[in-house]
């Protein structure tokens, strides 16, 4: 099976929720997403990094330069503050919306 | 959320200025992401070259993404703007001809358009530079029903009565700063001054003692006028800066100084700001005195005819008013309250019937661009000059149109290239139109510099020998204007250009080679070319059919019959009445004037009369013929001019029965006079109008007695050139009552301007306080009456010469350039036989038909403007045939000028050399 394309602003979401444990650079973004979902979600890595970048100039996330394994330098995303009630806002909507598609594809 | 607006600013900034380090972050990043995703297949076994393989597939077009990136910064588009400038720069200093060509192009036709925008910013637009200008109104009346109403002096329905604005002013309940303020003169030049024993002539207006605390204008030197100067009536005087700068030469020492004011001392106590000229465009006060009955200054210099003074006399209006509506109160409020202070003027001043005042309605204009006289007479020829450079300038934007379209032709590859490499149409587009905007953008400042130095020029073509004191630097709203009109034209010439060019088929385009010529023939996009030539060709004629036109109209003025002959004639004013000469004193001061210069050497004649011919100004009035009918006009008006002995024979008027006017004409003979030919025939018809006698003047101003017909003159112009010559009547100066100021005629055989000095100094021998005005010939007095008329005809010349030699080099490069594309065409005709003549006749053709084309559509447009100037025209009918055949054949002589050089090169073309050509 093909893996699933993301629903349009989803990755957004997916994003801020993959790094709100901790900084992550954006391979690492890319496994984890792919990792958690079971490789159901399949971040296409070309839109992964205009995304990340759009996040950080609205001053969601913010990123800083750090060490990576064998002494690589890697840019970390981390949520900002602004980011973080952005995320639990986005995800009540989230909420909202599948539990109100789950209700109409149950129903009818 | 402070934190997140301070994030964001703070990455845009660094997008900006600190762009090498963020590009190699975003390259550090996508490699970082590369290396990763190679190890992690390598690790799955896949082999290194396989692993770098797919490790680029998955992330896709880094390129791409790069820009993606980018466009996230939201800064792109003013980078992309600074390379695109960059670019643009490079790309224009690689062709500096065709750079210099559109710069000069767009310079002049900006320049052209500014220029005039600043005198209509200067005449029409602009604010008085006064405090809340949006809040001045101007009072007047008029009148439902044509009934006599007050007389008196000044620009008629504005005049209004001295001592209503007394009563006005105890009134506060719709006006706030109601301010009083009158001429002292019709003439710019007509107080007398004397600055340290220096007689000289100033303009002034007196004003009541709120004048400039009401308009909120400061003094920059000094105080200005207070409300005691005026109730004590104190002799103070504020200087306008301009009059200050001429005779003072800024000299702060200058307040404090006595200086006399129609023979009155009066002090300088301040100057005001060299931005505020007054209320009223085109006549700039040299100073302004407290409104008081003085014996030196009078209002308007009138004396009401009683006698009397004209700040009692009651039937005599003259005074102008402005205030400041208050706020809450509206238009109808304000007219309804001043209706009843207007009536009770009219019924208890003048003397109205109730029933006769209603008929009366006070009037409220806005104020705020001050008095609209200059307005009213400047703003059609001023928007029929902007219309004219209007014209030129969308001929300017399709010259450059077309040399834009040559040059992307020549860039199609480039831009083929560039289409192939991936860059997007639209941010091609945005390229071009970058390149275009700079172009526009250089035009304007070129053109802001010619503008400038036009606006001068055309102040002093709308000028006469006094110039207008209007204000034509650079300010805010012409540099808007300006800059505005750029950016429009450099959208205008760029639009079309840059859509065509970045619209081709790759394939074609790539394979050109490098000069550009094509094998499929001629180029899609090329028609818009020829229809750009077509274009400016027929705005060329509309420009040069108007220029022939205004050309003859001055030409038939200037050789107009004016019924006199008005070389050698000097003219020159004189108002003794400054001076305090009245009646029978000013009576014989005149005849000693006039002994003395009829003494002159070099002089043959000389006389004096009330109105000089041809200034413009003119007595008119009813007058009743004793003996003479003219069923057809119940209430004949009549023009008259109060004239010294020898009048027509210095003017060189043709005397055609009787007598003239001699010098044994005095006050104690019997009243006689001078008729025209116009008016014998009109009131005699074919009796013998000698012997018979006339009386003039209205209800309230009678010239006295009767006078009787004892000459008739050929018929000659008297107030303008245009004007038919009226009935006229020719009076002595020494029968008239009241004298006032005279203009003097001095014949010579020589150059008139040469008497001038010994002409001052036998007045001077006469009384050394005398002061001359108005000193010029009698040519110079006609050219002054013919300002506008000039003005059309050499402005119109220049746009048009302008227009046929944009037109000229649009046609030469467009011909130039399709002659290049086809090249290895004509080759292939020489090398098949034809004749060179024949290539000839077959480029010129073209270009021919292009003109032709061009002609037919811009002859009905320059029909249609022939309709809408025709007011302006004398002698010369709008359609003229004769004008619109020669501007046709100016424009074929030009067109084939411009189009006989590219024939030529075809016409040469070597076959072997052009079939080589690939």
């Amino acid at each position: 099976m093909k893996p699933t394309d993301l629903v349009q602003g989803t990755l957004d979401l997916l994003i801020l929720k993959t790094i709100a444990l901790e900084p992550m650079h954006g391979w690492a973004i890319a496994q984890r997403i792919r990792q958690i979902s079971k490789d159901v979600l399949q971040v296409n890595q070309g839109s992964l990094y205009p995304a990340l970048h759009r996040l950080e100039q609205q001053g969601w996330i913010k990123a800083k330069w750090g060490e990576s394994d064998n002494n690589r330098r890697a840019k970390y995303y981390s949520p900002t503050s602004a980011g973080l009630k952005y995320l639990e806002q986005e995800h009540s909507n989230w909420e909202r919306l599948s539990a109100a598609i789950d209700l109409v594809l149950e129903t009818s | 959320m402070t934190t997140r607006l301070f994030q964001k600013l703070r990455l845009r900034t660094r997008s900006l200025f600190e762009r090498n380090r963020v590009e190699q972050e975003l390259s550090d990043e996508l490699r970082f992401h590369l290396e990763k995703q190679i190890e992690r297949k390598i690790a799955e076994g896949v082999t290194p070259e396989a692993a770098r393989y797919a490790a680029l597939r998955e992330l896709g077009g880094v390129a791409q993404i790069k820009e993606e990136c980018r466009d996230m910064r939201k800064v792109n588009f003013i980078e992309n703007f600074l390379q695109d400038v960059r670019y643009g720069l490079r790309q224009l200093r690689r062709s500096p001809g065709f750079t210099a060509v559109a710069v000069l192009t767009l310079a002049l036709g900006i320049g052209a358009n500014t220029a005039i925008f600043s005198l209509i910013d200067a005449v029409m637009l602009r604010m008085l530079p006064v405090k809340n200008p949006e809040q001045l109104v101007l009072l007047s009346y008029n009148k439902t029903k044509p009934v006599e109403g007050p007389t008196g002096s000044g620009y008629g329905n504005t005049s209004l009565s001295y001592l209503g604005f007394e009563r006005l002013r105890q009134q506060h309940d719709v006006l706030s700063s109601i301010i009083g303020f009158v001429p002292l003169g019709f003439s710019p030049e007509s107080v007398a001054v004397n600055i340290d024993g220096q007689p000289s002539l100033a303009g002034g207006e007196m004003v009541s003692g709120n004048y400039f605390t009401g308009l909120g204008v400061p003094a920059v030197l000094g105080r200005t006028l207070t409300e005691e100067d005026e109730d004590h009536a104190a002799r103070v005087a504020v200087l306008s800066y301009g009059y200050w700068t001429r005779k003072f030469g800024r000299d702060p020492a200058a307040l404090g100084k006595r200086i006399a004011l129609g023979g009155q001392p009066y002090t300088i106590v301040g100057v005001a700001p060299p931005e505020f000229f007054g209320v009223e465009p085109g006549r700039a006060p040299d100073f302004w005195a407290p409104l008081a009955d003085e014996p030196g200054l009078t209002p308007w210099g009138v004396q009401p005819d009683n006698g009397q003074s004209p700040f009692t006399a009651k039937k005599w209006w003259w005074l102008m008013i402005i205030g400041r509506l208050k706020p809450g109160v509206n238009q109808a409020q304000a007219r309804a309250a001043l209706d009843v202070w207007l009536r009770q003027s009219l019924t208890g001043d003048v003397g109205l019937s109730q029933a006769h005042a209603q008929a009366f309605r006070a009037q409220l204009d806005p104020a705020a661009r001050g008095l609209d006289n200059l307005r009213a007479y400047f703003s059609q020829p001023l928007q029929i000059l902007m219309a004219l450079a209007g014209l030129v300038l969308l001929i300017a934007c399709a010259n450059v149109a077309a040399l834009m379209l040559t040059r992307a032709q020549r860039r199609r590859r480039e831009i083929a290239v560039r289409l192939a490499l991936g860059a997007s149409r639209g941010r091609l587009i945005r390229q071009l139109l970058t390149e275009s905007l700079m172009l526009a953008a250089a035009g304007g400042a070129l053109g802001m510099a010619f503008a400038g130095w036009g606006a001068r020029v055309l102040l002093l073509l709308m000028s006469g020998s006094t110039s207008l004191p209007l204000d034509v630097r650079l300010n805010l709203s012409v540099v808007g204007f300006a800059a505005s009109v750029s950016m429009l034209t450099g959208i205008l010439f760029g639009l079309a250009p840059a859509l065509g060019s970045t619209r081709l088929s790759l394939s074609p385009a790539l394979k050109e080679n490098s000069s550009g010529a094509s094998q499929t023939g001629r180029p899609p996009r090329w028609r818009l070319g020829k229809s750009l030539v077509a274009a400016q060709v027929a705005f060329s004629l509309v420009l040069a059919a108007g220029a022939g036109l205004f050309v003859r109209t001055l030409m038939n003025l200037e050789h107009e019959n004016l019924g006199f002959n008005a070389h050698g004639l000097l003219l020159f004013g004189v108002d003794p009445t400054q001076n305090g000469y009245k009646g029978a004193r000013l009576v014989t001061l005149y005849d000693r004037l006039l002994d003395h210069i009829r003494s002159l050497p070099g002089v043959q004649g000389a006389s004096l009369s009330a109105f000089a011919l041809m200034s413009g100004w003119q007595n008119d009035g009813p007058i009743a013929v004793e003996g003479g009918q003219n069923k057809a006009d119940q209430n004949p008006t009549v023009l008259w001019n109060i004239v010294g002995p020898d009048f027509l024979k210095t003017m060189g008027i043709r005397l055609l029965l009787g007598r003239g006017i001699g010098d044994h004409d005095t006050s104690a003979s019997p009243r006689v006079a001078v008729v025209n030919e116009a008016l014998a025939r009109k009131f005699f018809g074919n009796l013998d109008p000698l012997g018979r006698s006339f009386t003039l003047g209205t209800t309230s101003f009678k010239l006295d007695d009767a006078y009787t017909i004892v000459g008739v003159a050929a018929d000659a112009k008297f107030t303008g050139v245009r004007s038919e010559a009226p009935i006229t009547a020719y009076i002595p100066f020494s029968q008239v009552g009241d004298l006032g100021m005279m203009h003097f005629e001095v014949r010579t055989a020589g150059e008139p301007t040469l008497l001038v000095s010994s002409v001052r100094r036998a007045v001077r021998d006469v009384d050394s306080n005398l002061a001359l005005s108005e000193v010029k010939t009698q040519t110079q007095q006609i050219d002054e009456a013919l300002l506008g008329e000039r003005m059309f005809a050499q402005l119109s010349s220049f746009f048009g010469a302008l227009a046929l030699t944009l037109a000229a080099i649009g046609l030469y490069g467009t011909m130039t350039y399709t002659v290049g594309r086809r090249t290895n065409e004509i080759g292939i005709r020489v090398a098949l036989g034809a004749k060179r003549s024949q290539i000839l006749r077959m480029v010129l053709g073209e270009a021919f038909t292009l003109v032709l084309i061009g002609a037919a559509l811009g002859l009905p447009v320059a029909l249609a403007a022939g309709r809408l100037v025709a007011t302006q025209l004398y002698g010369v009918k709008a359609s003229d045939p004769l004008t619109f055949s020669a501007a046709i054949a100016m424009l074929l002589a030009v067109a084939g000028v411009a189009a006989y050089l590219p024939a030529r090169r075809a016409a040469r073309v070597d076959p072997m050399v052009a079939l080589r050509y690939e």
